[in-house]
C-alpha cells in the first residue's frame, strides 16, 4: 500500500498496516525533519524493521535533491539477513510503482568468515584465524612475491577483484550476505573487499554495531560514511554494554605471556630484517616521522584495524621519538608487560583510576603517556613492516598495545581494577588486570557527532529516560508504542508465594532458603502438567541454576517434572546449548513437550526465539540484578552517580528489569502467537520494580495479576490457554482495529497516533 | 471490509459494555473455586478486575463462523458428502484424564458425552459405523470393532473407565490405520480422538505416522479437554481434520456434537458410488425367533433381513449373516438434510435496528419470545434470507443444527399449498 505521512509517500509493501507501525513512522520521519536523534520502543512482532526500512527509504524518494543513506546496525548475523530480506520484498514493491527511480543499493557487510568464498580459507575454525588466513594470501608483500614465484599460494578470488579495478562494482540491487557470495562466486571477485568497498556507496549498509561503536574496527570501514547518514541501532537495548565493552580490556596472565612470546618473535623478525632488508626498517622509520596519517596510503588489504582511541588529531602527531626505532618500541614494550607482570602479583583487590595508573607506569616504568597512547599504531605498523600475517598469533601483544592506548588517552570514566582471584572462587587464584569503561557514551560519541539522526529502538527500553542519561545526547523525540493486539494474547503474572503461601525470591538472604527452592520445584512441576509443548525457564546466573536443579534433584522434583516434559539446560558451552535447544525443539515439535533451562543474560536470552509452541510459558525465576559485589560494577555505579545523577538502585533495577522483559519477551514474536510470563519473585509485585517493565507488558499485566501464588497462577493458566486455543479473528472483529487498510489510513491519519501512545 | 467498519463504530460502546460486566464476572471466578478451599484474601483484590468470559456471544460468533464456513463450501461446488463414513473415536484414558477441572472428572464428562455422540451420530448416518479404541498407559486398545450398535458401544466404554500411565498418540494412529486402511473405497475413514494429555510419549517418530495416515485418507480430528498442543495442531492440519479445544463442558458437547453431521468429501472419494441396502420389515409383535446380533432368543420386536431372513435388533446395522446393509427408510430420509442444507440466516444490522422507519417484529418468529430493546448492543437476532423472518439466537442454531427447517419458510408453503411436503 501507498499513503502519505505529511509530504512524505510511504510505499510500504503489505496491503494492511498495524496502527503502531504507522505511528512508529510519523514519529521516525519528525525525528529525520528535525535532524535530529530519537529513541523508539515498539515491541517484537509488531513489523518494526519494516516501519523503518519503509519509511526511511521512501523519505529518501520524496527528497531526491539531498538523499540520506541509511545505516542499520544488527546485533547478529542472522537478523542482518532478515532486514536484508525484508528490504529486497520492499525494494521489488517500490520498484513495481515508481519503476527506476527506486533503485538502490543495499549490501550487509561481515567479517570474512561469513563472506570469504575461498574454501581453503573457511575451513579455519574462528573469525580471527579466518582473518589471518585471508590476510596470508592477499597481504601486499606476499602478492608481491607471489608474482615472482607463482607456486606460492594466492587467493584468486582476491587476484580476480584486483584484476577488474575499478570495473568491480555491485550493480545495484538489495544483496544479503548469501547474494554477496553468490555474485562473488559467480564474478570470480572476493565478495568480502567487494562488500568493503561498496559500503561507502551503498544507499542502505546494514551490518553489526561493532562497525560503528568499535573504534578499533569503525577506522577503517566506516571513516567514509557521509553525514546525512541514518544510523540505526536495532535491538539496542543492550547497547550501553556493547558500547563499554568496546573500550573494556582485561589482562591476564596468559595475556601477558604471549605478548612475551610475541616480542620475542618479533625481535628475531626484527634481526632478520636488520641482516637482509635493513633498508624496510629505515623507510618506516622516515614514515612514522611524519606521522601515522601516511597509514592511509598503504595497500588497503594491509589495513589494520586501527587507533582505538578516537582523536583524529593523533594521526596528524608525529609518533614520539623513543618508539620510532623498531628495537625501541620493542624494549618499551617488554617494560610495559614487565610492569603489568609485576601489578598482578598483588594479594589485593586494587583500584586505580587512569591518570594515577599512568603516573605510576611513568616513574616504574619510565613509559610517559604520550608514548602509551601510541602504542596500538606503533605495534600495527611495525607488524606491516616486519610482514606478518598470521596476524591470530599476535593477539596478546595487541591486547596489551590496546590496553595502553586506551589507558593513554582518556583521563576518565575508566578505572584499572586489579583482582587476584574470583570473588565466587577464592581459593583459585586467577589474577586479572582490568581496564573497564563506564560511559557508554564515550564509545557512541562519535556516532552521535557525525551522523544527521541516529534511531535507537527495540522492544524493550523502558524506562525510556534513562538511555539518552546513559548515552549522554539529546534526542529530539522519545516514545513507547503498544501493540495493538485482537485478543490478549500474552498474559504476563507476577507469583509472589508459593502454595504454602510463603514468599518466594532470589534475594541473598532467600537464595538458599529450602522453603524457596522447593517452592519454585513445585511452580515449574504444576505448570509443566497444564502448559502443553514448551516451557522456558531463565534463572539469575548459571551458579544459581547449578545450585537450584541440583537440589531439585536431590528432593525428587526434578525426576517428578520429567515425567512431564524432558528437560534441556544451557551450558556455557555454546556448542553443548545448540544441540540442547536442537532437541528441545524437536521435543516440542513432536509432541512430548520440553522444557529449557537457561539464564538471564545468557547467549540464549539474548539472541534466541521461543515464540510459538517452542514458548508457550516462560518462568523468571527471581530478579536478575547483576553480581553486586563485583569490583566493576561498583566503579561503574559510582561513576554514573557522580557524573550522570543516576542513582545505584535504579540503575540496578533498570538494568535487571530490562534483562528480565528481554528474557520473558522471547515467548511472543508476532502477533498469532500466544504465550504466558510468570515473573517469580515477590519483589515484581513492589512498584518501583515493576514500572520498570515495558508498557506493552504493563499493559497487559492486571492488577488481579501481581500477588497470586501458585495454585491461582495455575488456574490463570488453565483459563487463558483455552481461550487462546480457541479460533479468533485477525482482523479484530471485536470493535478494536488493529489492521489499517490504505483506505483507513488515510482517513484516520493523526488520529491513530494518540491511540498507540502512552 | 464494509462489515469491519460497521463494528468498528460499535466499538466504543463495546468496550464500556466489557467495564459493566466485570463486576458479573465474580460469579465466574467463584463458581469454578466452589468446592476447594475459599479465597478471602484474592477476592478482596479481585474484585472487578477480572474480565467475564461472555460465553453466549462467543459461542455464538463461533457458530456463525463454522455455518458461514460451511455454506461458503456449499455454494462455491456441488459438493458430495461423505453418507457413509467409518468412524473411529479414541478416548484418551492417560493420567490426564483422572483430573478434575471438568466435574466430576474429565473421563466421566468425555465418556457421557461419547454416548450422546454416538446416538447422535447414528441418527444422522444411519449408514455409518463407529469403533472406540482407548489409550491407556502409553498403549491404544480396542474396545469395540466398527459397528452400526450404539448400544453395545456405549456399553463396553461405560465398563472401561479407569485412567493411568501416558498417552501415545502415535500407538493409537497406528492402530486406528491398521483397521480403516481395509474398509471399501466407498466409506470416509475418520478418526476423532478425545484428548485429555498435553503431551504424547511415542516409541517412534509419529510425524511419518501422521503421513500415513495422511496417505491413507483418514480425517483425524482432535478435540483437546485442556489447551492446544502443536502435534495435534500437526495431525489435523495435514490430513483435513478439524482441531478443536474445549473451554468447558457445553463446550465440550458442543464441540463434539459438530462431528456428527457428515463432514464434505474429500475430493478423492467423490466417485459416485451404488451401494446395496435392504429395507427389513419389523417383525410381527407376537413371533419369536432367535437374533443374530445377541444369539438370544426374543419374543416381538427386531427386523427380519430381506435377503437371508435373519433376525437383528436394531437398525441401522450390517446383517451378520449376510453383510447387507439394512436401514429403515426414516434413516435414510434424515440424512438427506445434508445434501440440501439449510442457508445460514444473516445478521440483521444495528443501522436496520435502529432505523425508526423500520417496523420490525418484536419476537422471535420460532419460541415468540420477544426480543431485548436493541439499544447499543450488537444486533441479538438474525433474518432468514428467503421468508424474511426474524429468529433469535438460540433459535438459530437449533434451526441450523437440528431441525433443518426454516420453521418461516415452512409455514409459508404450508399455508400456500396445504400438501404437507414429507422430509
Ligand atoms: S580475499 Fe576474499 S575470498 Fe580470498 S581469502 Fe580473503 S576473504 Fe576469502
Ligand atoms: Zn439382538
Ligand atoms: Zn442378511
Ligand atoms: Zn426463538
Ligand atoms: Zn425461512
Amino acid at each position: 500500500m501507498k499513503f502519505q505521512i505529511e509530504d512524505v509517500t510511504v510505499y510500504f509493501p503489505y496491503d494492511h498496516i498495524y496502527p503502531e507501525q504507522y505511528a512508529y513512522m510519523v514519529e521516525l520521519k519528525r525525528a529525520l525533519d528535525a535532524r535530529g536523534h530519537c529513541l523508539l520502543e515498539m515491541p517484537t512482532g509488531t513489523g518494526k524493521t519494516i516501519a523503518l526500512l519503509s519509511l526511511i527509504t521512501s523519505y529518501t524518494l520524496s527528497k531526491p535533491n539531498n538523499p540520506v543513506k541509511l545505516i542499520y546496525c544488527t546485533r547478529t548475523v542472522h537478523e542482518m539477513e532478515k532486514t536484508l530480506a525484508e528490504l529486497k520484498l520492499l525494494h521489488a514493491y517500490q520498484t513495481i510503482h515508481i519503476g527506476d527511480r527506486a533503485r538502490i543499493l543495499a549490501v550487509g557487510l561481515s567479517s570474512r568468515k561469513n563472506l570469504c568464498v575461498n574454501s581453503r580459507v573457511l575451513a579455519a575454525e574462528n573469525r580471527d584465524s579466518v582473518d589471518a588466513s585471508c590476510r596470508r594470501l592477499t597481504a601486499s608483500w606476499v602478492r608481491v612475491a607471489a608474482a615472482a614465484n607463482p607456486n606460492l599460494p594466492t587467493c584468486e578470488f582476491f587476484e580476480e577483484y584486483e584484476k577488474a579495478g575499478s570495473n568491480a562494482v555491485l550493480p545495484p540491487g538489495v544483496y544479503t550476505l548469501q547474494d554477496l557470495r553468490a555474485y562473488g562466486k559467480e564474478k570470480g571477485w572476493c565478495p568480502y573487499f567487494l562488500a568493503r568497498h561498496m559500503v561507502q556507496f551503498a544507499n542502505v549498509v546494514v551490518y553489526s554495531y561493532q562497525y560503528l561503536l568499535d573504534p578499533k574496527v569503525a577506522g577503517y570501514i566506516s571513516k567514509e560514511m557521509q553525514k546525512e547518514s541514518v544510523v540505526v541501532f536495532d535491538e539496542a537495548h543492550n547497547i550501553d554494554n556493547v558500547c563499554i565493552e568496546a573500550l573494556s580490556v582485561s589482562v591476564r596472565r596468559q595475556t601477558l605471556e604471549g605478548a612475551r612470546r610475541n616480542l620475542n618473535k618479533m625481535r628475531q623478525e626484527i634481526e632478520k630484517f636488520k641482516a637482509t632488508d635493513a633498508g624496510r626498517l629505515r623507510a618506516e622509520y622516515n614514515r612514522l616521522v611524519e606521522g601515522l596519517a601516511q597509514r592511509g596510503n598503504l595497500p588497503f588489504t594491509d589495513n589494520w584495524l586501527s587507533n582505538p582511541a578516537l582523536p583524529d588529531d593523533i594521526l596528524k602527531e608525529a609518533v614520539p621519538g623513543n618508539i620510532r626505532r623498531a628495537e625501541h618500541f620493542l624494549h618499551v614494550l617488554r617494560r610495559l608487560v614487565q610492569y603489568l607482570e609485576g601489578r598482578l602479583e598483588t594479594d589485593n583487590v586494587e583500584k586505580e583510576g587512569p591518570v594515577g595508573f599512568v603516573a605510576s607506569i611513568n616513574t616504574h616504568a619510565g613509559i610517559d603517556q604520550k608514548t602509551l597512547k601510541f602504542c596500538y599504531d606503533r605495534l600495527h605498523s611495525l607488524m606491516l613492516t616486519l610482514e606478518i600475517t598470521d596476524t591470530d598469533e599476535f593477539l596478546h601483544i595487541q591486547t596489551i598495545c590496546d590496553f595502553a592506548t586506551l589507558v593513554g588517552t582518556y583521563t576518565r570514566g575508566f578505572s584499572i581494577i586489579i583482582e587476584p582471584f574470583d570473588e565466587r572462587m577464592p581459593h583459585i587464584p586467577d589474577p586479572v588486570l582490568q581496564l573497564s569503561c563506564h560511559d557508554a557514551s564515550l564509545a557512541i560519541k562519535p556516532v552521535f557527532d557525525r551522523f544527521q539522526s541516529v534511531v535507537i529502538t527495540s522492544g524493550t527500553l523502558s524506562p525510556i529516560d534513562l538511555y539518552p542519561r546513559l548515552l549522554n545526547f539529546h534526542p529530539v523525540v522519545s516514545r513507547s508504542f503498544t501493540m495493538s493486539l485482537t485478543r490478549d494474547c500474552i498474559c504476563p503474572m507476577v507469583l509472589t508465594r508459593g502454595s504454602d503461601q510463603l514468599p518466594v525470591s532470589t534475594k541473598f538472604d532467600m537464595r538458599s532458603d529450602l522453603g524457596v527452592v522447593r517452592n519454585y520445584g513445585r511452580l515449574l512441576l504444576e505448570m509443566a502438567s497444564v502448559v502443553p509443548d514448551g516451557i522456558v525457564c531463565f534463572f539469575v546466573s548459571y551458579s544459581y541454576m547449578d545450585g537450584i536443579v541440583n537440589s531439585w534433584n536431590e528432593n525428587g522434583i526434578l525426576k517428578e517434572i520429567m515425567q512431564h516434559k524432558l528437560v534441556f539446560i544451557e551450558t556455557q558451552d555454546v556448542v553443548e546449548t545448540t544441540l540442547a535447544l536442537d532437541n528441545y525443539r524437536k521435543a516440542c515439535d513432536c509432541g512430548r513437550g520440553a522444557i529449557f533451562f537457561s539464564v538471564a543474560r545468557g547467549k540464549v536470552a539474548e539472541g534466541i526465539d521461543f515464540d510459538r509452541h517452542y514458548g508457550r510459558l516462560v518462568i523468571m525465576f527471581g530478579v536478575p540484578f547483576q553480581y553486586t559485589l563485583s569490583k566493576i560494577l561498583l566503579a561503574r555505579l559510582e561513576y554514573l552517580r557522580d557524573t550522570f545523577q543516576i542513582k545505584e538502585g535504579d540503575f540496578l533495577t533498570f538494568d535487571a528489569l530490562r534483562q528480565a522483559a528481554q528474557c520473558v519477551g522471547r515467548v511472543i514474536r508476532s502477533k498469532a502467537d500466544y504465550g504466558m510470563m510468570i515473573f517469580a519473585d515477590k519483589r515484581y509485585s513492589r512498584h518501583d520494580k515493576r514500572s520498570k517493565l515495558p508498557g506493552w507488558i504493563l499493559s497487559h499485566l492486571r492488577d488481579a495479576h501481581l500477588n497470586l501464588s501458585t495454585d491461582m497462577a495455575l488456574h490463570i493458566a488453565r483459563e487463558f490457554l483455552r481461550k487462546m486455543a480457541q479460533p479468533y479473528d485477525r482482523a479484530g472483529g471485536s470493535g478494536r482495529k488493529t489492521l489499517l487498510s490504505q483506505e483507513d489510513v488515510e482517513k484516520m491519519g493523526d488520529g491513530i497516533l494518540n491511540e498507540m501512545q502512552y | 471490509m464494509n462489515n469491519g467498519n460497521g463494528r468498528r463504530l460499535n466499538g466504543e460502546t463495546e468496550e464500556d459494555d466489557d467495564d459493566e460486566g466485570s463486576e458479573g464476572d465474580l460469579d465466574a471466578w467463584e463458581r469454578t473455586y466452589a468446592d476447594e478451599r475459599s479465597w478471602e484474601s484474592l477476592q478482596e483484590d479481585e474484585s472487578g478486575l477480572l474480565r467475564p468470559v461472555d460465553n453466549t456471544t462467543l459461542y455464538h460468533a463461533q457458530y456463525r463462523r463454522r455455518i458461514r464456513s460451511l455454506s461458503s463450501q456449499a455454494t462455491t461446488a456441488r459438493i458430495q458428502k461423505g453418507l457413509i463414513r467409518y468412524l473411529y473415536i479414541v478416548v484418551d484414558l492417560s493420567r490426564a484424564a483422572a483430573e478434575m477441572d471438568y466435574r466430576p472428572s474429565r473421563m466421566a464428562v468425555v465418556a457421557k458425552h461419547v454416548e450422546a455422540f454416538i446416538r447422535e451420530f447414528f441418527d444422522q448416518n444411519p449408514l455409518s459405523q463407529l469403533g472406540l479404541v482407548t489409550i491407556k498407559d502409553g498403549i491404544a486398545h480396542c474396545l469395540t470393532d466398527l459397528g452400526g450398535s450404539p448400544e453395545s458401544h456405549v456399553k463396553a466404554l461405560m465398563g472401561k473407565l479407569e485412567c493411568s500411565g501416558e498417552s501415545s498418540l502415535q500407538n493409537a494412529l497406528d492402530l486406528v490405520h491398521g483397521y480403516l486402511n481395509q474398509i471399501p473405497s466407498y466409506g470416509h475413514r475418520e478418526v476423532l480422538i478425545l484428548y485429555s494429555a498435553l503431551s504424547t510419549c511415542d516409541p517412534g517418530d509419529i510425524l511419518e505416522t501422521i503421513q500415513k495416515c495422511k496417505k491413507s485418507k483418514m480425517r483425524c480430528s482432535v478435540i483437546g479437554i485442556s489447551a492446544e498442543i502443536f502435534i495435534c495442531k500437526h495431525l489435523c492440519q495435514e490430513t483435513g481434520g478439524s482441531y478443536s479445544v474445549a473451554m468447558d463442558e457445553s463446550h465440550f458437547k458442543e464441540l463434539i456434537l459438530e462431528h456428527a453431521p457428515p463432514p464434505p468429501a474429500i475430493a478423492e472419494f467423490a466417485i459416485a458410488n451404488l451401494i446395496k441396502m435392504g429395507f427389513p420389515q419389523r417383525a410381527a409383535e407376537s413371533s419369536i425367533a432367535i437374533c443374530s446380533c445377541h444369539k438370544e432368543a426374543k419374543v416381538g420386536g427386531g427386523y427380519t433381513c430381506p435377503r437371508c431372513k435373519a433376525r437383528v435388533c436394531e437398525l441401522p446395522t450390517e446383517c451378520r449373516i449376510c453383510g447387507l446393509t439394512l436401514i429403515s427408510s426414516p434413516h435414510l430420509a434424515r440424512s438427506y438434510h445434508h445434501l440440501f442444507p439449510i442457508v445460514p440466516f444473516d445478521e440483521v444490522s444495528p443501522s436496520v435496528l435502529n432505523d425508526p422507519h423500520n417496523r420490525l417484529p418484536r419476537s422471535c418468529f420460532g419460541c415468540q419470545q420477544s426480543f431485548p430493546n436493541p439499544g447499543n448492543k450488537p444486533s441479538l437476532r438474525v433474518a432468514c434470507p428467503k421468508c424474511k423472518q426474524h429468529f433469535c439466537l438460540d433459535c438459530d442454531i437449533y434451526i441450523h443444527e437440528s431441525l433443518h427447517n426454516c420453521p418461516g419458510c415452512e409455514s409459508f408453503r404450508h399455508s400456500k399449498s396445504p400438501i404437507a411436503t414429507e422430509e
